[in-house]
């Protein structure tokens, strides 16, 4: 039992989500590396975050940030080496917080050496690796994901003098899975880390391994097929470690990815979080009621991944044109903000350093089914910088304090990989980690307490969702249960004080405990319960029958 | 004997001089009595108009209702009414106090029991004026919806309906006073009786085919709608 | 001791569950289980077309239906994204609602309306009649666009029209209340128009709730307000009015009461405003400012110019009461003549309708009654017209409803005369 329970430790986690680039930089080359990130594993231990998710750290020409490999079994210079990887595993370890890092499987790097011998010869055994055409007429219709700077999915290659497939950027040809040595080499690839101790994979852009014509080459039966295959293998030789998947899908096609069980074991709910957003500048409820209530069962072992922003911009591509264009209008005025369908910035700007918002959000995150993952900086309220290109804006060193180089690096200012943020709001002598450790009332202690909240009931990680549909539709009201834990919660959605009657008849006689202050709330009883809220103010209550 | 017819005779003037001598003075003073009362009945009801006037009576009373009652019964302004009561009831006064001066015997229980019935005669007027302002406003009222539905003969009707009701409101203001109580009550019944009856014969027997239409209209829908009035709004 | 508010604590609660929205539409109800279902249809379908970001909130006010149609309305749902014509909404669009028990009036659910506009601090408001059968999601937002987005107070529609239709709008109501009040709105009696949130809560303000003009037509009243008050009035450009099926529409007896009863009672209640205008001014206009087609069935002439000449001969004395001895006697020579050359003359119908309103003023006799007396006139009037329009084209029927207009313009000081006479 405990066994099992310790092989589903993803559905308890709280995941801390960082680039090794962006955190510390432990020698002075003005990079973030390995060595700096174990430095501040205390940090995160303190913070109470239980598994961190590590993006790309392979070697790479860093034309997509790492996403474009060019190794998979080695470590980028710049972040150090192999051991100091395995030092910052085994650190984490023994903090009991898990290590979860990218696998890249759809594509590698045009600089990858399998990649580099499929175009040198057509003769090549490694020519099959990747998807070749005469023609780039092939898979006529396929979307093109990064429609900003792509204008096709094919790209010549001037060596081979033929097209190859990618549905990312042109650097990055796609991998073809249908050939069985792809598989077997990727394969191979995993296990070296999986050996090394890693806990879990975020398989990246995984609806797009296979191709077939007439199709949208996304989300195909074969693919499928493919991640059974992965995760038989790793549940026989690597029980407990975790398969991620990055499906940017509406929530009934992410549903496939699940399978009965015997493919991912958790997977983002994309759809979910532009929602979130939408609620809180609508000041309604409906977009994340309907996106939920459109959410399917998923099976026991399996679970969502919630999240606010990560490195990538937030994307609007799963929603309608009406509700794209409101965001737009609403949070991403600026044009610079706006890249790929979708608005490359952090948190707190989004919410206009509103730290009742930020909090707002945050409580949402932390309080709806899923596990959640916090990206790095947003527990400080750190700010971005729409003008650097691609999504860099949102990839800037790490703040710890308002000293050198807000203590990220020893190095020269002008050597860092990214400037950092300076500006009077967000810069890092405002916003920073060690002015708001002083603090038992800064966003960071906030964050700390509603963590330690969140990991004291097992309720919020596993516990079934039910809505209360209050007839203020300001207010987003749901309770969690597991078994005799019952949690209620109650979010005021709009800027100004709101009250609300809750149905709370099947609660009758219950004891309402507010989960921050441990402070009693008039029982329940047989009219409904009245409660007022403050401008975005939330309430966690117990329930308890006594 | 022609001496005593003469004496008789002239003990006979002598009285009827001697009574008018004693009558004529009275009768003087009542007439005097009056005629001031008539003075001083007009100068009341000038300075009483003078007033409302000024106190803007008609103006209260328009914004109360009450003048329209008074223009449903076809009587005039406030003012105008109760200047003119205010006369009427001071020379009334004047004239019974004239009338009593005369000191004819008989004639002052007359008056007393008159004042006696003065409450039940001023409900009798309340009744005659009420009958008055509802048999007005009720015979108007089906006039109009009559003339407008394109009833035939609606005077006739409108008569009707004015007859009853100030039938009724006479017959209430003359029980009321106890004028031949069961004379009145019996006239009455008698008389609404035979107006129902005869009403209902016209109907049933003579106007029968009229009578037909006149339900086909109303109690059943309108199929058989002959008369087309284009849409007004 | 405070006075009891006509708000019941239910309808209050889902006021506060609202919150303040940027458009109200309300849909005064009684047994119109038919055809609610349409009506809300359009409303939302308008909403998700056209103002999809704004905060919006239907409203219905029934007067106590004995069908299905509160019901009806409780059960509907907004939710309806994927069957309803690919059309998403953004935000919730609230449906609310509220029964009044006394006996059904547009005036006390407009009364409703107005509160709920006012509480909920509505920017613009429109009221609907679920009896439009061809009530389109366009009308609804031609009804608030100009109010929400061009800052007017009041809009009226504007229809087509059968050349037989309206006649009463055209001949009385318009030409008249265009003299009198200085606005030149066609409409001012109608099923459905738009508001101004602070037009609402100027109405809401006045005491007039209980009055019998108000209770029935109220819509007039909110124009002549606005007008009276400085505010901005206009009109839209709907389409065909709907027509009742021949036999089943409105009374004339009782549209003549209500409409010509309720713009009497509003020109004795603006007198300070409307005596001192000399002229008309046009309001905006969105959209054809009048369409006349020339199809609709042709009424019965003959049995209206006999009720106008029975009227005349039945009510003398009644219309002795109301009108000066020359129109009067002038009226009744009309009504002797031969039906073939029978002709209203415009002028003598102006001088009546002013002998009309200052009698009205001075309350000759009770005002209801009045009112009443003027169906025979407007029948002879309506004669008259047709007899004379059979085969006019629409332009030629315009220039002579100007010509109408302008006659009662050039006409006022007459009415003003009649009406400050002393009685």
């Amino acid at each position: 039992m405990l066994l099992q329970d310790e092989n589903l430790w993803y559905k308890d986690a709280v995941v801390y989500q960082l680039h090794v680039r962006t955190f510390c930089d432990s020698n002075a080359d003005g990079i973030g590396d390995f060595r700096g990130l174990s430095s501040k594993l205390d940090y995160l231990q303190e913070l109470g975050i239980n598994a961190i998710w590590v993006l790309p750290f392979y070697p790479s020409p860093l034309r997509d940030d790492g996403y474009d490999i060019a190794d998979y079994t080695s470590v980028h210079p710049s972040y150090g080496t192999l051991q100091d990887f395995k030092d910052f595993l085994t650190a984490a370890h023994n903090r009991r917080i898990r290590v979860i890092t990218e696998m890249v499987v759809n594509h590698t790097s045009d600089q990858h050496p399998w990649f580099q011998e499929a175009r040198g010869s057509r003769e090549s055994p490694k020519r099959d690796w990747y998807v070749w055409s005469e023609t780039d007429t092939r898979y006529h219709g396929v979307r093109i994901i990064f429609i900003d700077t792509e204008m096709s999915n094919w790209a010549w290659d001037p060596i081979s003098k033929s097209y190859y497939w990618h549905r990312f950027f042109g650097h990055q040809p796609d991998l073809n899975y249908d050939n069985p040595a792809v598989r077997e080499a990727m394969w191979e690839v995993m296990k070296f880390w999986l050996d090394i101790g890693v806990d879990g994979f975020r398989l990246d852009a995984v609806p797009y391994l296979i191709e077939r014509e007439g199709t949208s080459c996304e989300n195909l039966p074969e693919t499928h097929e493919i991640i059974r295959d992965f995760r038989k293998r790793i549940d026989l030789a690597y029980p407990g470690r975790m398969l991620l998947a990055e499906a940017n899908q509406w929530p009934a096609d992410v549903r496939a990815y699940f399978g009965n069980g015997d493919e991912f074991h958790m997977a983002f709910h994309f759809p979910l979080m532009p929602r979130m957003f939408m609620a809180v500048k609508l000041e309604d409820r409906k977009p994340i009621i309907e996106i939920l209530e459109q959410t399917p069962q998923i099976p026991d072992t399996c679970q969502w991944c919630i999240f606010l922003r990560n490195h990538d911009e937030l994307t609007l591509e799963m929603v309608t044109d009406i509700e794209r264009d409101y965001m737009y209008d609403e949070y991403a005025v600026d044009k610079a903000m706006r890249i790929n369908l979708g608005i490359r910035r952090r948190l707190a700007p989004m919410m206009e350093n509103d730290r009742r918002r930020v909090e707002l959000l945050t409580g949402l995150l932390l309080s709806m089914p899923g596990t959640p993952i916090l990206y790095y900086g947003d527990e400080i309220g750190m700010g971005d910088n729409v003008y650097l290109g691609d999504r860099n804006g949102v990839r800037t060193p790490m703040q710890w304090n308002g000293g050198w180089n807000a203590g990220f690096s020893a190095a020269d200012p002008e050597r860092l990989y990214s400037p950092l943020i300076s500006n009077p709001v967000y810069g890092y002598q405002a916003i920073n980690v060690d002015s708001q450790r002083r603090s038992a009332h800064s966003l960071l202690s906030w964050t700390k307490s509603v963590i330690q909240t969140r990991n004291a009931f097992r309720v919020f990680s596993r516990g079934s969702i039910e809505f209360l549909n209050p007839s203020n539709h300001r207010v987003l009201a749901y309770v969690r249960r597991l078994g005799d834990e019952k949690v209620l919660i109650v979010n005021n959605l709009s800027s100004s004080a709101q009250a609300v009657e809750l149905n709370l008849q099947m609660y009758k006689r219950h004891i309402p405990i507010e989960m921050f202050g441990r402070n009693l709330f008039p029982r329940i009883g047989d009219l409904p319960y009245l409660l007022t809220l403050g401008p975005y103010q939330f309430y966690w209550f117990r329930l308890r029958r006594i | 004997m022609k001496e005593v017819v003469l004496q008789g005779l002239r003990q006979a003037y002598g009285n009827l001089v001697h009574m008018f001598a004693e009558f004529l003075p009275r009768l003087l003073v009542m007439l005097v009595i009056v005629g001031v009362g008539l003075l001083v009945a007009y100068a009341l009801k000038m300075i009483l108009r003078a007033v409302l006037h000024v106190t803007r009576l008609d103006r209260l009373s328009e914004e109360a209702g009450a003048s329209r009652f008074l223009r449903m019964a076809a009587l005039p302004s406030m003012t105008e009414l109760l200047s003119r009561s205010l006369f009427w009831v001071t020379w009334l006064g004047f004239i019974l106090i004239g009338i009593s001066v005369l000191g004819v015997a008989g004639l002052q229980e007359q008056i007393s029991r008159l004042f006696l019935l003065l409450p039940a005669i001023f409900v009798a007027i309340l009744i005659l004026f009420l009958g008055l302002v509802t048999a007005n406003f009720t015979s108007r009222a089906a006039l109009l919806a009559a003339v407008n539905a394109g009833y035939p003969s609606p005077k006739l009707l409108s008569w009707s309906i004015r007859f009853v009701i100030w039938a009724l409101a006479v017959s209430m203001a003359l029980e009321q006073v106890g004028v031949a109580r069961q004379t009145v009550i019996a006239a009455f019944s008698i008389v609404f009786g035979a107006f129902m009856f005869g009403m209902a014969l016209a109907f049933g027997l003579g106007g029968k085919d009229l009578a037909r239409e006149f339900l086909e209209r109303n109690l059943t829908e309108k199929k058989k709608e002959k008369f087309h009035e284009p849409q007004p709004l | 001791m405070a006075e009891e508010s006509f708000l019941a604590d239910e309808f209050l609660r889902q006021l506060m569950s609202v919150g303040e929205v940027d458009l109200l539409i309300g849909i005064p109800s009684y047994n119109n289980a038919a055809t609610l279902g349409q009506t809300l249809q359009s409303v939302e379908e308008s909403l998700r077309q056209n103002f999809v970001r704004e905060r919006a909130v239907i409203l219905n006010v029934d007067g106590g239906s004995a069908d299905e149609t509160r019901q009806i309305f409780v059960q509907s749902s907004d939710r309806r994204d994927v069957a309803h014509k690919g059309l998403t909404s953004l935000r919730t669009i609230h449906r609310i609602s509220c029964e009044y028990d006394r006996s059904p009036s547009q005036g006390i659910a407009l009364r409703n309306v107005v509160a709920a506009a006012d509480l909920l601090r509505a920017k613009a408001c429109a009221v609907v009649s679920p009896a439009t059968a061809n009530l389109t999601p366009s009308w609804v937002a031609n009804l608030l666009r100009p109010v929400y987005r061009e800052g007017l107070d009041f809009v009226a529609p504007l229809y087509v029209r059968s050349r037989f239709q309206g006649l009463l709008a055209r001949d009385l109501l318009y030409p008249m209340s265009r003299a009198v009040f200085g606005q030149r709105i066609r409409e001012l009696y109608s099923d459905e128009w738009g508001f101004s949130g602070r037009l609402a809560s100027r109405c809401l303000e006045k005491d007039v709730w209980h009055e019998d003009a108000v209770r029935a037509r109220p819509e007039a009243w909110m124009a002549i307000t606005a007008a009276s008050s400085g505010l901005k009035c206009g009109q839209y450009f709907l389409g065909p009015k709907s027509a009742a099926p021949p036999g089943t529409g409105p009374d004339i007896v009782e549209a003549i009461r209500q409409t010509v009863g309720n713009f009497f009672w509003c020109m004795e209640t603006n007198q300070a405003q409307w005596m001192t205008r000399s002229s008309s001014q046009p309001v905006a206009t969105f959209g054809p400012d009048h369409e006349l087609s020339l199809d609709g069935i042709p009424p019965s002439p003959e049995k209206i110019f006999d009720l106008f000449r029975s009227g005349v001969s039945e009510l003398e004395p009644i219309l002795a009461s109301i009108l000066a001895l020359d129109t009067h006697a002038q009226i009744k020579a009309i009504a002797l003549s031969d039906r073939a050359r029978f002709h209203f003359a415009p002028e003598l119908w102006v001088t009546t309708l002013y002998e009309f309103a200052a009698s009205y003023h001075h309350a000759v006799l009770n005002r209801d009654h009045l009112v009443q007396a003027l169906v025979p006139l407007y029948r002879g009037r309506l004669y008259s017209f047709l007899l004379e329009n059979a085969n006019t084209s629409a332009e030629a029927m315009e220039v002579q409803s100007e010509i109408l207009c302008q006659e009662f313009e050039r006409r006022k000081p007459y009415l003003v005369e009649r009406w400050t006479a002393k009685s």
